[in-house]
């Protein structure tokens, strides 16, 4: 073995990082610092995640508009850190503004299943809600929440920009309650909350 | 270019099948909203359909639901008062207006200029908040009724709407000094998308898309409906280039629409019979005729109307269920439906980049194209 | 704003129903409608199903009619008369290419309360009605009007009427993957919840969902 190769092989031995690994871990846990360091990382994750929401930029139908109208200088919500990203990679909130139809409930859920954890869904206005005014139609999916877990739910038709940005204020305070759990874990545990019913 | 994309307004998809950077073939997928309006159409009242109607297009509701109300009064045999006729028009192209400002406010940052969004969006808060005051919401008004309107202008809506709109207007200038003195926009939309105006009305292309292209077309001068051959007014048209009309010149013309527009609320605030300060309950008749609710089957009512995109069309044939309360078939002819198939043709010979400044010149909505 | 007055429509309205009633297997005639500010005057024909094809050409090489605007497919199953029927709707525009003169574009303005002959603005408004047949065809107007072409793959999708000889039929606006024969404007296929009923015996609104079957508020 030349002098390199025996460098490298002792720090990047396995079982070398491991045994750190271990002993920090448990001398971290002993002197309880680990949930400290839990507790406070955790913390400021949760806040970032709440005070930097990025939606996806999906403009449906009507609603749309409204979530244009939000973003734009009367009722600006990028002023709450809401800011919309173009790729589903870079997003953490799924913004449905308008009905699924049969055709596009494909895509949607590609778009969700891109989408990186923790990931939360906002469903915005009726036809996102059950179907809305089409709720009889042929094509369209009586709501969004039969194909992907809804979080908030805000009602309208269109909704105001305001209550728009009410929906948001209300998801950063379900981000408190339940932190970062991820998306499949939340179906049954935690019920949705629905704007206006205070 | 996916259902999601920046680009599209709306939710489409455009297949395309390039040679390097160049354009070959072009496909465009519709059909993601589509909600099968006019099939619910036929188990709603007469009244109910009109708020089937405003969320066909969302960017122009009023012109939708009007576009309805015509047709449904041709069915029935409706007289409509004069007064309803002027405050129809001022909803009308107010909304047009808007409509305009909404389709300005998405081809800026299709171009790259980000700040239109921000001007025209603002600018189009102030004809929302008018078009809130006469019809109640903010995006979907229900404002006409079969027979005239459902309520009168309110107390204090001449003035401000002067108001607005004369502020509207002088702020014209900064929106055509933020685009036409800015290279990049001038770079990208000028000599791209060339179209002649013969071909598109074979194609079914009518509206603003033709006018850019040097005919002066209209259908409320060649068909004319509602109390437009009152005012002192012409349809803009641009001059085009030899090639035919492209993306810079359907851009000017929906610039001279919107002066258009704004000077016709202007006039009709002046001329309207009774003036514009008298108030009317809702269901006085001077505004609000009585009409029929039922609609015998052999009967059928169609109306041609210039929607913000282009000419829109309602057909409807009576007889259907509870003894002709129900409509039997409601047809909805969308403009757009008919121009994104022939836009996608345009393309083909420019750049992948040139994409989005030819697809946005034309003003797609895709709420009406779905239907 | 000079508009086109009802007298010269009529008059042409008139004349050009009296050509198409030469031809035949054609009745045409004017229909008045006088509910707006304006009459407007349309023409209204009726066609077999066999002299369409000759019918439509007539009227783009003979009257100029260039654009086509919408086609209406309906399913009348209880009708003792017709069982499909099919509506096309035309407007003759007067629509020329602008001139060039020294190489400048001059735009074509046209005095619309001036205008006479072929020139003058029109609506048409064309039925052909099919009797009790599973595979309701009519020929394609596609090569003659290039805006007929969706409109027809449309009719297709929604209604179930076959245009022969149209190329590069599709569905697009149901899912490509509907099953072939499923036209949803046909009556036989009825919406969600039509019966009533079905939608009050859930006030709740529950069952919609499978996952909420047997839940209560």
């Amino acid at each position: 073995m030349s002098d390199e190769e025996q460098n490298y092989s002792m720090f990047s031995s396995r079982i070398l990082v491991d045994t750190i690994g271990d002993v920090t871990d448990d001398a971290l846990k002993a002197s309880g610092m680990k949930e400290i360091i839990g507790v406070l990382a955790g913390r400021l994750f949760n806040w970032g995640q709440r005070k930097s929401l990025f939606p996806l930029h999906l403009g449906i139908k009507c609603c749309a508009l409204e979530m244009a109208a939000a973003g734009a200088s009367r009722f600006d919500a990028e002023r709450f850190g809401v800011f919309f990203r173009s790729s589903p990679r870079q997003c953490d909130v799924l913004l449905v503004n308008g009905p699924i139809s049969k055709k596009f409930a494909d895509p949607i859920t590609r778009l969700w299943e891109q989408m990186p954890e923790p990931k939360w869904c906002i469903a915005m206005g009726e036809c996102a809600i059950s179907g809305g005014p089409y709720f009889q139609s042929y094509n369209i999916l009586e709501g969004v929440d039969t194909i992907i877990p809804v979080d908030i739910y805000i009602p309208g038709c269109p909704p105001r920009p305001e209550a728009l940005i009410d929906g948001f204020g209300k998801l950063r305070e379900k981000i408190i309650r339940i932190g970062a759990m991820p998306s499949h874990a939340r179906i049954d545990g935690t019920s949705p909350v629905i704007i206006g019913d205070d | 270019m996916g259902p999601q994309h920046p680009m599209t307004h709306g939710l489409w998809t455009l297949k395309i099948k390039v040679d390097g950077e160049t354009v070959v073939d072009t496909e465009p997928e519709l059909g993601y909203i589509h909600r099968g309006v006019e099939k619910i159409c036929e188990s709603r009242d007469f009244t109910q359909i009109t708020t089937y109607c405003d969320r066909l297009c969302y960017a122009s509701a009023n012109t939708w639901s009007h576009a309805y109300i015509y047709a449904a009064e041709d069915l029935l045999g409706v007289e409509v008062p004069e007064r309803a006729e002027y405050i129809r028009l001022i909803a009308v192209e107010l909304q047009r207006l808007a409509s305009h400002l909404m389709w300005l406010g998405a081809y800026g940052p299709d171009i790259g200029n980000l700040s239109a969004m921000v001007w025209c969006l603002r600018e189009r808060e102030m004809m929302m908040d008018l078009l809130q005051e006469l019809g109640g919401s903010r995006m979907h008004y229900n404002f006409p009724r079969i027979g005239g309107v459902k309520r009168d202008l309110p107390t204090g809506f001449a003035l401000r709407a002067r108001h607005k709109v004369k502020l509207f207007l002088n702020r014209m200038q900064e929106y055509e000094a933020l685009f036409d003195e800015s290279t990049i926009f001038l770079i990208r939309s000028q000599g791209v998308g060339y179209t002649k105006a013969a071909e598109m009305v074979n194609a079914g292309v009518s509206g603003p898309n033709i006018r850019a292209a040097g005919v002066n077309y209209d259908i409320r001068s060649a068909h004319p409906y509602s109390v437009y051959s009152e005012f002192d007014w012409e349809p803009a048209v641009e001059r085009s280039s030899i090639k035919g009309a492209d993306c810079y010149d359907r851009y000017r013309i929906r610039m001279e629409e919107m002066r258009n527009s704004a000077n016709l609320v202007l006039q009709a605030l002046d001329k309207i019979p009774g003036g514009a300060e008298t108030y009317h309950e809702p269901g006085d008749p001077k505004i609000l005729a009585k009409s029929p609710s039922r609609a015998p089957e052999g009967t059928s009512g169609s109306h041609h109307f210039e929607d913000s995109r282009g000419e829109s069309m309602f057909y409807i044939a009576g007889g259907g269920d509870g003894r002709g309360k129900k409509p039997y078939r409601v047809s909805i002819r969308s403009p757009m439906f008919i121009t994104i198939p022939y836009a996608a043709k345009t393309m083909i010979g420019y750049k992948v980049a040139d994409i989005p400044a030819i697809m946005g010149s034309f003003d797609p909505c895709i709420g009406e194209t779905d239907r | 704003m000079r508009v086109v007055s009802e007298k010269t429509q009529s008059a042409a309205a008139e004349k050009i129903a009296k050509s198409l009633s030469k031809m035949d297997g054609v009745k045409a005639s004017v229909d008045e409608r006088t509910n707006g500010t304006q009459n407007r005057y349309i023409v209204t024909v009726d066609v077999d199903v066999e002299n369409w094809r000759a019918t439509a050409e007539s009227l783009r090489n003979d009257h100029e009619v260039d654009y086509c605007s919408m086609i209406t497919g309906i399913h009348w199953p209880e009708s003792e008369e017709k069982t499909w029927e099919i509506i096309y709707h035309f407007l003759r525009t007067g629509v020329t290419d602008p001139a060039i003169e020294e190489g400048v574009v001059v735009p074509n303005i046209v005095d619309f309360s001036k205008v006479k002959g072929k020139n003058v603005p029109l609506e048409l408004q064309i039925s052909i009605i099919l009797g009790e047949t599973r595979t309701p065809s009519v020929a394609s107007v596609q090569d003659i009007w290039v805006g007929a072409d969706w409109n027809e793959k449309e009719t297709w999708d929604l209604v179930g009427i076959v245009f022969e000889g149209h190329k590069g039929m599709r569905r697009v606006l149901n899912p490509h993957e509907s099953p072939a024969g499923f036209h949803p404007l046909q009556k036989q296929h009825k919406l969600r919840y039509h019966d009533y009923e079905e939608m009050y015996d859930d006030a709740q609104g529950f069952k919609r969902k499978p996952t909420d079957v047997g839940k209560v508020k």
